[in-house]
């Protein structure tokens, strides 16, 4: 299920083909170099400018660079791409350099960085340095502090790096379009000292959403909230890869939220603390252990902890509708409806009909056609059976033989006997129920009787 | 004067021989139903088993026979014109026209008078041989006037037959039609009926609204409505067939096939459609003829000027509720005074009013095939077109509506209200294809008979 890691070789990198964005302006142009897949692609250590220690983007990769006079210059295109969400669904997206989210930019405390941005969209764009302090100018806001880079067209921002910390990218250039199509990129600013915040393994993705019709292939922009599909860095579960780690590594994942919820991720296992938000590094003072954090709209964080506990750890978003892929928002419930009979005159109409949703929402395995290019709504399959999730979730990996910088998957966990939950077998006892359910302290006076045949699980013979 | 009653006593000579040989006319072996099956069976491109008489063991046998198994369209017509009274009373007519024919060829009797009278002692006999020379006079004229009514008959009784076929070959096909429509009305009732047991069911568990409930039961009491005008609609048209047929009692079990005939590959070509009525229709062969009676008539009369003494024409008399009369009118005068002219003028009137009758009669025909082409052919392409479009389209949506609902996208009740908008384009496919068929029959009768441009589309 998890896809094979590639590996950075040097700046010709492996999986990594370059396109010159015009011939005459290569001289004069850094190489506008292009991704062509969707697997984590671990960053090599810079070869050329100041030494840091590369972030691991989930499903993702860093862009290289080139030193011109002591300036890191970068060349973003702005693009349509065609990005895949998960085996069996590929999406139209715009996006940077093949992708969407484009490259993580990674630069050191005082970089003087200039980027290259040239627009292949349709439309004018522009590309706002989210949470950068930065020359007004550099901004990148249409109208307000730049004309939109027109189609065709390539426009130059320079600043310097000043503080530390995590950032994003993305147009402030109708936005609700070009970010609803899924134009967003990562930033890591490294600390200048390289042991400063130093962490073993270091993962970045950004949160996005889709509004995509199942059957089809392009996000609806249009919609503002009702968004069906959740994505870390525009991959669902059971297409993200998962988060391997050697155990006792101190481990940082950094977030940025570029949907229009907020999202509780929670992360099973461990307790972490938040060490960074938008405004740079919390004060290890100010910290205190969470295992679940709200990244809010808009915002990025930063959160730490030691890896010791082994096993294969959910990390997912709370809001249980995230963690699952697209869903039908109108479908009555069915749970505790009585099928019988209504199934064979359904059946005479609809030839392949099948009852579902009378017992709950999983399908217990089903394999049912559904429409092209749609995953189904709670998928992905583990040691034990269906995860029966889908979206924003993945899988923390802890493992005591993890290679320091091996980033590949250690397969399924294996339990110590002893450590496994377990089927009893035994007899069980009738539960003793209360029968007023609270009615002697909270009399219901004025309110009609209302008979609810509520039928409660008895015995362990159907559940 | 002279040379006039010369010429008319010459003419007498060859009328009287004229008339004795018109005075072996006698009955034909048919009747002239030959004539009237074969001029049938080139029209329905079937054959015409016509009779005179249905009562017959053979015939009914054979009707029996065709009964006991489903009732396709040629059966159908075959048995309309085994059975159909209103068609055997045209053919009854078509034997009194032929025993007026045959009467008008046969010479009246003479007749022998004897008289004897007394008084004033003396006694008187007389002793008379008459002979009607009146009649010895027309009678080659009105054999050759009931020759025509009788040739006329025989076309009027094809028309009818044809008509006839193309009516059975209608109401079949809008009775296979609405058979087929009852049954998609029953599947969409079924449909509904479950939706609204669904929603009941829904209801009683607790996961609907009342309101939600009462949405789908109104669904189905509306079904079962559309149910009920369906049925009504089979019985209507099926009724409608069995008149044609002549069918009462038990008989009128019989089964139809449960669908209509495919569409043909290709439609007919319009190519010589006109060309082909012109001379084929036989509402246009009735009017050529009929022209042509006039011009043998005016040939008559500018050779001899017998007209003069001598005319012939055909009488109709209507009567308010009362079918109209038909017949003709001879009278003999003596040329005393009018010596012809005007009769020769007025002969040469009625021959162009006939030729401007069968040119008028040319000219709608033409309009007629021409629309009744358009239509067959507008038929057509709508059945092709839900055939090959709109019922896959509908098939195609109903499958990705049961995608969705694999993938719990979609809820039963889309699946169900899907599948019963692809039962509706079913049925209108249906029509559609009925349609064609009876712009078929259509244009085949606008082709070959005639006379009326009923372009029947059911409701």
């Amino acid at each position: 299920m998890i896809s094979r890691r590639d590996f950075f070789k040097g700046a010709g990198a492996v999986a990594v083909s370059t396109a010159a964005v015009s011939r005459v302006g290569a001289a004069s142009l850094p190489e506008a170099v292009v991704m062509d897949n969707a697997k984590t692609h671990v960053p090599p250590l810079p070869s050329t400018g100041l030494p840091f220690n590369p972030v691991v983007t989930l499903n993702g990769w860093s862009l290289p660079w080139r030193m011109n006079n002591g300036v890191k210059e970068f060349h973003l295109v702005a693009e349509p791409v065609v990005r895949e969400f998960a085996p069996g669904m590929k999406v139209n997206l715009w996006g940077y350099n093949g992708q969407s989210p484009g490259p993580t930019i990674e630069v050191v405390e005082g970089d003087r960085v200039r980027i290259f941005v040239t627009n292949r969209l349709p439309e004018h764009t522009s590309v706002h340095w989210h949470g950068q302090r930065l020359p007004n100018g550099m901004d990148g806001v249409t109208g307000l502090t730049q004309p939109g880079i027109a189609p065709g067209k390539t426009f130059v921002y320079e600043f310097v790096a000043r503080r530390p910390g995590t950032f994003m990218y993305h147009p402030h250039a109708d936005e609700m379009t070009q970010m609803a199509m899924g134009m967003m990129g990562f930033w890591v600013t490294h600390p200048k000292d390289r042991a400063k915040f130093a962490v073993d393994r270091d993962f970045v993705f950004l949160l996005s959403s889709y509004d995509i019709d199942p059957g089809s292939y392009t996000p609806k922009v249009n919609t503002m909230l009702d968004q069906n599909l959740w994505t870390f860095n525009s991959r669902v579960f059971p297409g993200i890869d998962s988060l391997p780690v050697r155990q006792g590594d101190r481990v940082r994942i950094r977030v940025g939220n570029l949907t229009m919820t907020n999202h509780p991720i929670h992360l099973h296992g461990h307790e972490f603390e938040v060490t960074g938000t938008d405004g740079g590094w919390t004060h290890p003072a100010s910290r205190w252990p969470e295992v679940t954090t709200d990244v809010g709209v808009g915002q990025m964080r930063a959160i730490e902890f030691v890896a010791n506990e082994p096993g294969d750890w959910a990390l997912h978003c709370h809001k249980s509708h995230h963690t699952m892929n697209a869903m039908g928002h109108n479908v009555p419930t069915l749970i505790g409806v009585d099928h019988r009979g209504i199934a064979e005159k359904i059946g005479r109409i609809v030839p392949d009909y099948m009852v579902m949703g009378d017992k709950g929402g999983s399908m217990g395995g089903m394999e049912m056609p559904i429409p092209e290019n749609t995953l189904p709504m709670m998928t992905g399959d583990g040691p034990f059976g269906g995860v029966e999730m889908g979206g924003m979730f993945t899988v923390l990996k802890v493992r005591h033989d993890q290679k320091r910088g091996d980033y590949t998957d250690p397969g399924w966990y294996k339990h110590p006997a002893g450590t496994l939950a377990y089927e009893w077998t035994g007899r069980l006892a009738e539960p003793a129920r209360s029968a007023d359910a609270g009615r002697s302290l909270m009399p219901a006076t004025s309110r009609p009787d209302v008979k609810l045949q509520v039928r409660k699980p008895s015995g362990h013979g159907e559940h | 004067m002279n040379s006039l009653t010369k010429s008319g006593l010459g003419r007498l000579a060859v009328a009287a021989s004229a008339a004795l040989l018109a005075g072996c006319a006698s009955f034909s072996r048919d009747g002239g139903i030959d004539d009237v099956a074969r001029m049938t069976q080139e029209r329905i491109a079937q054959p015409a088993p016509l009779k005179r008489d249905q009562d017959t063991q053979a015939v009914q046998s054979e009707i029996r026979t065709l009964l006991s198994k489903p009732v396709g369209a040629d059966a159908a017509v075959r048995i309309a014109l085994l059975n159909n009274q209103g068609l055997q009373a045209t053919l009854a007519d078509l034997a009194i026209s032929e025993a007026d024919f045959v009467q008008a060829g046969r010479l009246p009797n003479p007749g022998f008078g004897f008289g004897r009278v007394r008084g004033g002692g003396e006694t008187e006999i007389d002793r008379s041989l008459t002979f009607n020379l009146a009649a010895l006079l027309t009678l080659p004229a009105r054999s050759r006037i009931e020759g025509r009514r009788f040739e006329q008959a025989k076309l009027q009784a094809a028309m009818q037959s044809v008509k006839l076929a193309a009516d059975t070959r209608k109401a079949w096909y809008g009775a296979v039609a609405a058979a087929q429509a009852a049954t998609f009305a029953d599947q969409v009732r079924g449909s509904a009926e479950a939706a609204a047991e669904l929603a009941a069911r829904m209801r009683a568990a607790g996961n609907w609204s009342a309101l939600d409930a009462a949405r789908e039961r109104a669904f189905y009491q509306d079904a079962l409505t559309q149910q009920a005008q369906a049925r009504l609609q089979a019985t209507t048209a099926r009724e409608e067939l069995v008149r044609l047929l002549g069918l009462w009692g038990p008989s009128i079990d019989f089964t139809l096939p449960d669908r209509l005939p495919d569409l043909p590959a290709q439609p007919r070509l319009a190519a010589n459609a006109e060309a082909d009525a012109l001379s084929q229709r036989l509402d246009v062969l009735i009017a050529r003829q009929d022209a042509q009676a006039t011009a043998q008539a005016l040939g008559l009369t500018q050779t001899t000027r017998f007209i003069n003494v001598f005319d012939a024409g055909y009488v109709n008399k209507s009567t308010t509720g009362a079918p109209r009369e038909n017949g003709y009118e001879v009278s003999l005068e003596l040329p005393l005074f009018d010596w012809g002219g005007a009769r020769v003028a007025r002969a040469q009137a009625s021959y162009m009013a006939a030729v401007h009758r069968t040119g008028d009669v040319a000219v709608k025909a033409r309009s007629e095939v021409r629309q009744a082409y358009a239509s067959y052919r507008t038929a057509y392409d709508i059945a092709r077109h839900y055939r090959d479009d709109i019922v896959p389209l509908r098939r195609q949506i109903a499958d990705e509506v049961l995608l969705r609902y694999n993938g719990m996208l979609a809820s039963t009740f889309e699946l169900l209200a899907e599948s019963r908008e692809q039962l509706t384009a079913v049925n209108a496919a249906i029509a559609a294809q009925r349609d064609f068929w009876i712009a078929d029959t259509n244009l085949q009768f606008a082709m070959n008979a005639g006379g009326t441009t009923d372009s029947r589309t059911a409701q």
